[in-house]
């Protein structure tokens, strides 16, 4: 096997293929025509393989990780309007019927909270490392899942809206689902729009030593020294705190602590169960 | 210095692209040729930067056949010349600062 034909496989056992890989291996010949005694200096084609698969590894995951985030942004424009301009159109009366219906509006209150967080968790990733021409493969790992999973939520939440709207049908205005029908179909084609380039970078597999992090590498914040868990309990406190104000403010203090000790508890759970997975902790 | 060198690659290869577009075995050759031999990464990891510089809008490309070889020829483009301005910008503040404390 000769150097182009190692460097090709090495490319391809990387995640790179296609015109990419067709261009490498061209200019690779072009470099090595040139001079006899290139290949010397060249690197070892593992070695070169694995520094397109990092560099271009590293930017492309960045990138898809802002262009979720562009996405995730109409799609919380989208689920913003459909509940204020449902506050207009009259909400149905009982939430909890049809099944289906209860199914739905479960998860449209549960699923884009998880979009929003992973989403902001992974643009926080990506631009801490911008200036940086290569990131550790366990950290691309943890931009990756968030990414992936904001998207999975953000799409969740804009299939149980339409669906929402779709069971309570008889009892919402035409105008109302006429909006919601057209505005959620438009942002889940963003969001799919979005998570090509995510599935693109997801291929390429770079081999770059170093640590992760956690979610206090995430904010920056030295002060809870190296426990995120304490971090992850403050976050949940001050989440029920505000749902628990919010509530109070609006003159519904009893239901709000109802729903405040259920976000806060929400907020941990989900930092114990998807912690691991998301690089929240190690 | 290799290590040292890779920190401040993306900027030697605007800077060698500045004069003229050139392929990637020719900025290489530029880059020895200029550092007058100090400046020797393997040559490889040239490349990847080439891309990657190219994706992020700094470098334009396109194929040119010269006496029967097909190469690949990089130019910069009127962002990576900003870039490159920015970039001489921050090494000449650093560089005037180093010195001041070195001296």
């Amino acid at each position: 096997m000769n150097y182009l034909e190692e460097l090709s496989r090495e490319l391809a056992a990387h995640g790179i293929g296609g015109r990419t890989r067709r261009r490498i291996l061209l200019e690779a010949n072009d470099h090595l025509r040139s001079d006899a005694a290139a290949q010397e200096r060249f690197g070892s084609a593992r070695e070169v393989a694995n520094s397109f698969a990092a560099e271009l590894g590293a930017q492309a995951s960045r990138r898809a990780a802002v262009s979720a985030f562009a996405a995730l942004g109409v799609a919380g424009a989208v689920y913003a309007g459909s509940f204020v301009s449902l506050g207009f159109a009259g909400p149905p009366s009982e939430t909890l019927a049809p099944a289906l219906g209860a199914l739905a509006f479960a998860v449209i209150i549960v699923a884009p909270q998880v979009a929003f967080v992973a989403g902001v968790l992974a643009l926080a990733r990506a631009l801490r490392g911008r200036h940086a021409r290569t990131i550790p493969t366990r950290e691309l790992i943890v931009i990756r899942r968030r990414t992936g999973v904001a998207l999975l939520f953000g799409l969740l939440t804009m299939g149980a809206l339409s669906l929402y709207a779709y069971e309570f049908r008889s009892v919402l205005p035409g105008w109302w689902l006429t909006l919601t029908y057209t505005s959620t179909a438009g942002a889940s084609v963003l969001l799919a729009l979005a998570a090509t380039p995510a599935l693109a970078a997801s291929r390429v597999r770079p081999q770059v030593a170093g640590d992760a992090g956690d979610v206090l590498a995430d904010v920056g914040v030295a002060r809870f020294g190296d426990d995120p868990w304490r971090f992850a309990r403050l976050i949940a406190v001050a989440v029920g705190l505000l749902v628990w104000l919010a509530a109070a403010v609006r003159g519904d203090p009893f239901d709000g602590l109802i729903q405040g000790v259920f976000e806060g508890l929400a907020c941990f759970g989900g930092f114990a169960v998807f912690g691991r997975y998301l690089g929240l902790r190690r | 210095m290799a290590e040292a060198l890779k920190g401040h690659l993306d900027s030697l290869i605007l800077a060698v692209l500045a004069t003229a577009p050139a392929h990637g075995y020719a900025i290489i050759e530029e880059l020895k040729l200029r550092s007058r031999g100090v400046f020797s990464l393997p040559e490889g990891t040239v490349y990847p930067a080439l891309h990657r510089l190219e994706r992020a809008g700094l470098l334009a490309s396109g194929w040119s056949d010269a006496s029967g070889r097909r190469r690949r020829v990089y130019r910069l483009t009127r962002r990576g010349r900003r870039r490159l301005d920015a970039s001489k910008s921050e090494w000449h503040d650093f560089a005037r600062a180093v010195d001041a404390v070195l001296a």
